[in-house]
């Protein structure tokens, strides 16, 4: 992977996640974050950091960016809230005993990527 | 995870660990106000987005939404009040540019601003209903910057000069000119219309009134004309460059109505330039520029085209009633084609076939050429022309496109029953003569005639074709029975005409020669013994003969002569002078017409086969008639006969003209007794309508005609008036 083509997302503890800029995206945040006009640091430096956002969470949502961008190729995806909950039931279960090791409810994850990360266009609202 | 997903669904907010502070709302405001500033003094480079899109988040999360939004609100109002003061700062020539620079730096902050504020501007303010933050932005960097009076006025006032300036012929930044008139559209329709676009006009209108005054004055009609499609055409590209496309409409309206719509008459009326002028000197190009201006405007074309319907209208009405014009037929109808080819040319390549001026043009035409009663006898004689002389060697494509043009002509004619009694006149001595270039042509306008007016119109006109062919195939018949004891004897060729058909000619005496009188008998008997029955009559005016002369020096010629003249030069092979008594008693033929053949006998130069005593240019009962001897021409065949179709004298006129109106009671009774047999009760303006509405493809009834022959049908009782009503009629079966 090229480095311009990337992007580091540094969850709380400080764990670096390399990914494509194109999975990042996926996420309306991060997409805003690096594209804002401006010069903001991300956007300068092409590293996020999420000092909200444990690695395990992370790990999971970026799992969950390359799921989305491998279903969604040449498909028409709905953009809607159970296509999210959908890709990461998928991303969930692959990693055995993934669930014990959350701190905090699956759903809040959930809130997270969708209200906070903006991955789908359906916000739900508290 | 599947135990879990039965669960009825909730979720939780993803809430970050906030201490619980009473200044927290207030820190977290600073943090985000701070932002705002860096970021209006170019200074946010180094922030971080996630920082910022946190704080807001947890915000609005928090329930701190309005601290958030109304916070926004101030801060921008602020620095935009900067803004505005550092465009009303600027000089002259770089306010716009001030302007422009800072507009498009207030719109890359408000992007910025609005990213970072995204959680709020997609659940906090639809939830409450508040102006989105792009919205917001533009509506503050209106009401602030465009709309703070020193901004507003100076604005208004440098669009406007630099419109004029460029009118003017001036180079201005067309750019920046797009870019604030983009400025202007994107903060809303109204702001550019109440802004920029109504003063625009109002001030266009006024320097577009003064220029067409000045233009008027100073300009004939063309050059007018030119100026301004022009400045048309300079204001559609203006507007394409650098205004918003509704406005096109606009202003052309503006340009139309100053510049043509308020001079409209006085342009079309100059004198020396004006339509009528373009139209004597084909000037198709202004012409046509001329049609595509107008026709913008309400009415324009209409008064082009009522100027041009008068003109054609009176020049017609000169051209049917100058007598020099009439004195030769063929050359006024040749006139007539070629005016009506000129507007045509006129109507296609100037005024794009426009199908109302077409209109126009043949009603103009109908309406002159039936002001004077004798274009259809005009019109049949052109046709004589053309058909005996006119058309020889002519293509198949020319001659129908000769013909065609004739009808077209021939449709303007309100009196066609008139046409078709000269017509078949005409047609009757074309045939006789054997004079007809092309048998086809005739055949071919036969067919127009009767696509034109209907069958009823042309089988009179066939029955003739068809009687010439049966008289060939008689002819055959006769010479083939009695060829033996005909072959010495003067060669005979006869037509035998069916009455119906032929025009009606009264019956003339004449006595045939003696050599003659024999073969006629023989055919006579021919006939008549083989279709009983019929009654044959000859038509001694209607004649030919070929004569075998021979003259002093022993000269031969063929003389091609009328069947008067035959017998009256039959009559010199027994004696070399006569008088006019002594012709007359042995031929018996009519006064009149005996003098006309004599005259074409004695007094035409070059064909004066006989000698006349005294030399006068007229025929007196007391002249006396003596042969030729000294005739000499260069041709052998020399062409006497008088049965060429010419223009009627004025009795002649007089007398068709009679027969013409008795030929039309009889078709007006007819239409009378057809519309009351089926409508049984109408009324005098009714009937009087309907029947010319029945006859006017032949002719225009005389309302008083119809008032007559309806009387006459009340006397013979086909018809009676109602005992009530006097102005009632009904009809009885």
């Amino acid at each position: 992977m090229k480095k311009e083509d990337t992007v580091k997302l540094i969850s709380s503890e400080g764990m670096e996640f390399v990914i494509d800029k194109e999975a990042a995206m996926v996420s309306q945040t991060i997409r805003n974050m690096l594209t804002s006009p401006g010069g903001f640091a991300e956007a300068e430096h092409g590293v996020v950091t999420f000092p909200e956002i444990n690695a395990v969470i992370l790990e999971k949502i970026c799992q969950y960016f390359y799921w989305s961008l491998q279903y969604s190729r040449g498909k028409e995806t709905d953009d809607s809230l159970s296509f999210v909950i959908r890709g990461f039931s998928f991303v969930a279960e692959s990693t055995p005993d993934w669930c014990s090791c959350l701190r905090g409810s699956v759903y809040v994850v959930l809130h997270c990527m969708v209200a906070y990360l903006q991955i789908s266009c359906v916000i739900v609202l508290t | 995870m599947s135990a879990q997903k039965k669960k009825a669904f909730q979720i939780e907010a993803f809430k970050h660990r906030v201490v619980v502070d009473p200044k927290y709302a207030e820190k977290t405001w600073k943090i985000l106000e701070h932002a705002i500033h860096e970021i209006y003094n170019h200074n946010a480079s180094g922030l971080s987005f996630e920082e910022l899109y946190r704080n807001a988040y947890n915000m609005v999360l928090h329930k701190f939404g309005e601290k958030l939004y109304s916070g926004l609100v101030t801060t921008m109002t602020s620095h935009l009040k900067a803004i505005s003061s550092s465009i009303e700062a600027a000089q002259g020539g770089l306010f716009l540019d001030e302007l422009n620079r800072k507009w498009a730096e207030h719109n890359k902050a408000m992007q910025m601003i609005r990213d970072i504020l995204m959680y709020m501007d997609r659940t906090f303010i639809p939830n409450t209903h508040k102006t989105p933050v792009h919205e917001l932005g533009l509506n503050l960097w209106r009401d602030v910057v465009i709309h703070s009076s020193a901004v507003q006025t100076r604005l208004q006032a440098i669009l406007l000069e630099n419109v004029r300036r460029e009118r003017s012929g001036e180079v201005i930044d067309r750019g920046l000119m797009r870019s604030i008139s983009k400025m202007l559209m994107d903060l809303g329709p109204s702001v550019y219309q109440d802004d920029f676009e109504k003063h625009f006009l109002e001030v266009s209108a006024d320097f577009y009134r003064l220029e067409s005054q000045d233009f008027i004055e100073s300009c004939d009609c063309g050059e007018y004309l030119k100026k301004a499609e022009r400045r048309l055409n300079e204001e559609i590209e203006r507007v394409s460059h650098y205004l918003d496309a509704k406005s096109e409409v606009k202003i052309t309206n503006v340009v139309e109505k100053e510049m043509i719509e308020n001079h409209m008459h006085r342009l079309v009326q100059m004198e020396n330039s004006g339509l009528v002028n373009m139209i004597v000197d084909e000037k198709y190009e202004d012409l046509g520029r001329m049609y595509c201006l107008f026709r913008r405007v309400p009415n324009g074309l209409v008064l082009v085209r009522d100027v041009m319907t008068s003109y054609i209208r009176d020049t017609g009405k000169q051209l049917v009633t100058d007598p020099e014009r009439l004195k030769d037929p063929v050359d006024f109808v040749q006139h007539l084609l070629d005016l009506k080819d000129k507007y045509d040319k006129i109507i296609t390549s100037a005024f794009s076939n426009d199908k109302t001026f077409q209109n126009a043009l043949n009603s103009s035409f109908e309406y002159f050429m039936n002001l004077n009663s004798r274009s259809p006898e005009f019109i049949s004689l052109f046709v004589d022309d053309k058909l005996r002389k006119g058309l020889r060697g002519v293509t198949e494509e020319d001659v129908e496109l000769v013909l065609d043009k004739v009808m077209m002509l021939f449709r303007y004619l309100q009196e066609k029953d008139v046409f078709e009694k000269y017509y078949k006149q005409h047609l009757a001595k074309r045939l006789l003569s054997g004079k007809t270039v092309s048998e086809d042509a005739e055949r071919s306008l036969i067919v127009k005639l009767k696509t034109e007016c209907g069958y009823q119109f042309t089988s009179k006109l066939e029955g003739m074709f068809t009687d010439m062919k049966t008289s060939q195939d008689t002819m055959q018949g006769f010479s083939a029975r009695h060829g033996a004891d005909i072959a010495d004897g003067p060669m005979l060729s006869v037509q035998v005409l069916t009455t119906g058909s032929w025009p009606t000619q009264p019956i003339t005496t004449c006595n045939l020669p003696a050599e003659i009188r024999g073969m006629c008998e023989k055919f006579r008997n021919y006939y008549l013994g083989t279709h009983t029955g019929r009654r044959l009559s000859w038509q001694t005016n209607m004649g030919t003969a070929d004569l075998k002369a021979t003259f002093g020096k022993g000269q031969k010629h063929e003389l091609n002569v009328s069947t008067y003249q035959m017998c009256v030069l039959m009559l010199f092979n027994n004696a070399d002078r006569l008088s006019y008594k002594e012709i007359e008693q042995p031929t018996e033929i009519p006064a009149s017409d005996l003098k006309r053949c004599l005259q074409s006998l004695a007094c035409v130069k070059g064909k004066n086969v006989l000698r006349k005593e005294p030399m006068s240019k007229d025929i007196a009962d007391t002249d006396t008639f003596l042969f030729n001897d000294k005739f000499t021409s260069k041709f052998f065949k020399v062409k006497i006969g008088t049965v060429a179709a010419q223009r009627e004298s004025e009795p002649e006129n007089q007398e068709t003209r009679q027969r013409v109106e008795e030929d039309r009671k009889p078709q007006i009774e007819a239409a009378i007794v057809r519309i009351m047999k089926a409508r049984r009760v109408l009324d005098h303006n009714n009937i009087v309508a309907e029947v010319t509405k029945q006859l006017q493809s032949r002719f225009l009834p005389n309302p008083v005609v119809i008032k007559k022959r309806i009387e006459s049908l009340i006397e013979r009782e086909f018809l009676e008036r109602d005992k009530g009503d006097r102005k009632l009629y009904r009809y009885l079966a």
